[in-house]
């Protein structure tokens, strides 16, 4: 027993001293914010950011604060009025941050706190199963014209990216946007399954999460919203498909609000220190994102221009009054 | 039978001496977290997954998969100890389970719900094996209107819950079901009843509700009461041990609990709650002692947990031939996946069979460990019901808070928590049961929502309830158990259970 | 459950249907306000319209339960005690959100509640609640990066 004891000890110092084995010569501890609960998109990335900053021993220590709720706002609400001015903190959001904030009325946005960087983004895929007569992006987009109603889409919650994305692509195809029929469904697994039990006419979902199902020929993936085809993929574009319909679901980094430019300046370092590192680009293959680094001032017109795409989007589709 | 044999080289890697010392941490540290009321095993597997990154993949699996199974237990072993549910899931468990260590056969219960656990995940662990394929199919054709339809049946088992009186046992669901309703709604994003608050949007934490009625409620209600009664806890009472009719009492419903747990786990919106509402509420109408149940009956613990245990190993059927992430806990699997560069989908079996029976391989090793761990730690955990009242109670508090504290850090938090709290003193003052409020939460938002997609599908034609065979099916299921007890009984049960 | 002589009108539970039939109310009022409905299908106006008539209904049914004096008898019970526990609960919400850190909070947790219980040393209960909270701090926060509220203790930590 004392021999099974003390090699349980020795296994919880290892777990223990793995865990405190930074180096001591940088020397923040920073706090990386996920506005959402444990296995999403921005938990991962939160949690991806975590782990690169420690093994490339870029920060004394880091740690990931999941508060979730209402699409990253209540997050963003908090982080808005309890980290002003504290250079140790970074917030995880993104493109779906965008439609939360109009969606939920939210009284904070985006504007009060301090744009880092774009990093990571997913291409979205639009997928049918492999036994439907739907073969192109052009035959679903007949079928919407002929009747709207009738197309089911299926995707995650309302008013994120997958449902901006049914209403682009009805709207592109030359239908009524607002009247797109877009099922919201509340994880990835129950829309998969809703998609290849023929439940719904199309799914719409970040490629990376389809692309094993694609690939193994259980679904058809019928366009790309990328500007260009994938490296990796044989998918066409919508574009080339001369479907009006770009998109891609982005990811960014925050300062908190208020921090001075010295404090900022440190943060853009790190961040670029951070992307560049062997870690990183590890992770970024492991997980399937691209990288989509942005610093700086054209990222702040970027969100610019993302803000009022999704507004209109969000009005055409009667989310937002 | 090609399964077989890669799961027995699966079970070789994972029992040498180092790895499974790394299961054995893992089933510590799982437990250590899971222990924690509101921090469930998907939150206990996203903290610790970072002390996985260090070791290498098989040893990782393993300890990723002790802590998955550490997790889990750890929410039971409060949910009978001290009446504080882990975890939603484990909700039903503090039923019988609180009653049976109050009575001093804590041990008993405790020990019947790792066997059961046990039990329950080794017989799923098969069933992964040899259902997988075919269980998968089912899962995918299982739509909107079949879930609601599944739900009518749950909703029928809540009486089972109710105690004497039926309409304060339907008041109690219909203040669960109010509570359901709070928060954005899932089809058209607008708030309900969050009345501008934030924290309100996202609806109202199952976790915090059972904390706040069980721990809190149960707190100020013996508190206030102690002047009149004083509760003097004996933790042992009896045998420490299951005795033979225990035995004799678990087997069935352990089988029956992981018939429950297993397929509706692996469905894709099936959760691990569901299960455990049905194996309660059918181990209540075939048991043999019912005066029993609602005092500490042994069924009413071996069953649920069983089925909570087969419902995580269900999970693990469509994320491993489809990738499909169905719980918060599967999503932080695939995220152990990632970390090799696995992406779980129909071709991982294919492709990496070595790493995906290794996983099946170290449920498997994990959940021994963690037999192996508890077991002989059921009488010290049963001692902590020696701890004089005063002290034992304080912990509780503090346990109960800091799982809301470590999980969602919000002065809005805390303050629904004690709110929930004298909720759940008020109702036991007052005799309404505490369970159904519970269940209505859990039950009442996914019932509307797939009810709602149903319709969507369909252009509001509510005949495709009837259309889907399994749909229909599980509709008649639903009315015959509404029905059967008047109809056996001639009103007199119905009678019986209002004076 | 009750004998005869008991089966007079209860004014606890009457207060109690009164609060059921204001949720009743309170639902209605929140759902009318909706404004979007989807184009297709059943809206989010449906359900709560439902539960709020089966609350309108069940608000009834408690008033015929407590006409007929039909709730179970009540001891009488402590105030003190709920107070000493609520008021604990108070002071570790407030200490949180004021930044007081998570050790002190549950400190005045634990040192209220075991109060509450009977216990008359207050002093000790803290250095207990304290020392608990250090434990759980250091094991949670420390080792296994769980992040817990810090005030000024827990930074020198």
């Amino acid at each position: 027993m004392s021999l099974l004891s003390r090699g349980i000890c020795r296994g919880l110092l290892v777990a223990g001293a793995t865990l405190l084995a930074t180096s001591a010569f940088a020397q923040m501890e920073i706090k990386v914010i996920a506005p959402a609960a444990p296995g999403g998109g921005w938990d991962q990335t939160a949690r991806s950011i975590q782990q690169a900053l420690i093994a490339e021993k870029l920060v004394k220590n880091a740690q990931v604060i999941n508060i979730a709720g209402a699409g990253g706002t209540v997050g963003l609400a908090q982080f808005v009025n309890g980290a002003k001015g504290d250079g140790n903190q970074l917030m995880v959001n993104g493109f779906v941050m965008v439609g939360a904030i109009l969606m939920n009325k939210s009284p904070v946005s985006l504007s009060q706190i301090t744009p880092i960087a774009r990093i990571t983004e997913e291409t979205q895929v639009m997928v049918v199963p492999a036994n439907s007569p739907i073969k192109t992006a052009k035959d679903l987009a007949e079928l919407v014209k002929k009747d709207v109603a009738k197309v089911t889409f299926a995707g995650g919650s309302a008013g994120g990216v997958d449902h901006i994305m049914a209403a682009l692509f009805v709207g592109a195809a030359g239908a009524d946007a607002s009247k797109v029929n877009y099922v919201a469904f509340s994880g990835g697994g129950e829309s998969l399954a809703a998609i290849l039990g023929g439940k719904v006419t199309a799914g719409i979902s970040g490629y990376g999460e389809y692309e094993g199902q694609i690939k193994a020929g259980k679904l058809r993936a019928i366009g790309v919203t990328s500007p260009q085809r994938l490296p990796n993929a044989d998918v066409p574009t919508f574009k080339e498909l001369s479907i009006d319909l770009v998109l891609t679901n982005w990811r960014s980094v925050f300062g908190a609000p208020g921090i001075s430019d010295a404090q900022k300046k440190t943060l853009a370092e790190l961040v670029d220190k951070l992307v560049k590192s062997n870690s990183w680009k590890d992770i970024l293959k492991q997980k399937g994102w691209d990288d989509a680094y942005l610093p700086g001032e054209p990222f702040a017109k970027f969100l610019a221009d993302e803000q009022t795409r999704v507004g209109n989007v969000m009005k055409t589709v009667g989310l937002v009054k | 039978m090609d399964a077989l044999a890669s799961l027995i080289h699966g079970l070789a890697i994972a029992t040498q001496p180092m790895n499974m010392l790394y299961a054995l941490i893992g089933v510590l540290l799982g437990t250590a977290v899971g222990v924690l009321p509101g921090i469930g095993p998907a939150l206990t597997v996203a903290l610790l997954l970072p002390i996985t990154f260090k070791l290498d993949p098989a040893g990782s699996l393993i300890m990723f998969a002790g802590i998955y199974y550490g997790g889990m237990y750890g929410g039971s072993t409060t949910s009978i100890l001290i009446n504080t549910p882990g975890e939603s899931a484990s909700m039903v468990t503090t039923l019988e389970g609180n009653k049976m260590a109050k009575a001093g056969r804590g041990g008993p219960a405790l020990a019947t719900a790792a066997i059961g656990s046990f039990v329950a995940g080794t017989l799923a662990t098969l069933g992964i094996v040899f259902l997988a394929p075919w269980l998968v199919n089912v899962a995918v054709n299982f739509g909107p209107e079949d879930y609601f339809a599944l739900m009518c049946v749950a909703f029928i088992t809540v009486s089972a819950t109710f105690g004497d009186s039926p309409v304060r046992g339907l008041t109690s669901l219909c203040i669960g079901l109010t509570l359901g309703l709070v928060g954005i709604d899932k089809l058209t994003g607008q708030a309900r009843l969050a009345f501008g608050v934030p924290d309100l949007l996202d609806g109202i934490e199952v976790t915090t509700l059972a904390v706040g009625l069980f721990a809190l409620g149960e707190a100020l209600y013996v508190a206030s009461r102690r002047h009149l009664v004083e509760e003097k806890l004996e933790p042992v009472r009896g045998a420490l041990w299951m005795t033979k009719a225990d035995w004799s009492r678990s087997w069935k419903p352990w089988l029956r609990g992981t018939m429950f747990g297993f397929p509706i786990g692996a469905l894709p919106a099936g959760g691990a709650e569901i299960p455990t509402f049905l194996s309660y509420s059918t181990e209540k109408r075939l048991t043999k002692h019912p005066e029993e149940f609602g005092h500490g009956a042994i069924e009413g613990v071996a069953g649920p947990e069983a089925a909570n245990n087969a419902s995580a190993a269900g999970t693990l059927v469509p994320l491993l031939t489809l990738g499909l992430p169905t719980s918060a806990t599967a999503a932080m699997m695939l995220a152990g996946f990632q970390q090799y560069g696995l992406n779980p989908g129909p071709l991982l079996f294919a492709e990496r069979p070595d790493l995906v029976w290794g996983l099946i391989a170290s449920l498997f090793i994990a959940n021994v460990m963690l037999l192996v761990l508890n077991l002989p730690l059921v009488g010290l955990w049963v001692r902590l019901l020696a701890i004089p009242q005063s002290w034992l109670y304080a912990g509780i508090l503090v346990f109960a808070t800091m799982g809301t504290i470590a999980a969602k850090p919000s002065v809005v938090e805390l303050s629904m928590l004690a709110g929930f709290g004298v909720m759940g003193f008020l109702m036991r003052r007052f005799g309404y049961p505490i369970a159904p409020v519970v269940v209505g939460l859990i039950l009442g938002p996914v019932a509307e929502a797939q009810l709602r997609r149903a319709l969507q599908i369909s252009l509001g034609d509510p005949m495709v309830l009837l259309q889907s065979p399994m749909s229909a099916t599980l509709l008649g299921i639903a009315l015959l158990a509404l029905i059967a007890p008047f109809a056996l009984n001639g009103m007199s049960r119905f009678k019986a259970s209002e004076d | 459950m009750d004998t005869a002589s008991e089966r007079r009108p209860d004014t606890a539970g009457m207060l109690i249907a009164g609060v059921l039939l204001l949720i009743a109310v309170v639902i209605f009022w929140d759902t009318s306000a909706l404004q979007l409905a989807p184009t297709y299908g059943v809206g989010p106006k449906a359900t709560p319209y439902v539960i709020a008539t089966g609350m309108a209904v069940l608000a009834a049914g408690n008033f015929w339960l407590s006409w007929r004096g039909d709730y179970p008898e009540r001891e009488s019970f402590d105030p003190k005690a709920i107070v000493l526990i609520l008021g604990g609960l108070a002071a570790l919400i407030a200490i949180i959100g004021l930044g007081g850190g998570f050790i002190p909070a549950t400190a005045v947790l634990f040192a209220a509640t075991a109060t509450a219980f009977g216990r008359r040393a207050v002093h000790i209960d803290l250095a207990i609640g304290l020392a608990l909270g250090f434990i759980v701090f250091l094991l949670f926060d420390k080792l296994l990066t769980l992040a817990l509220p810090a005030g000024p203790i827990e930074r020198l930590l």
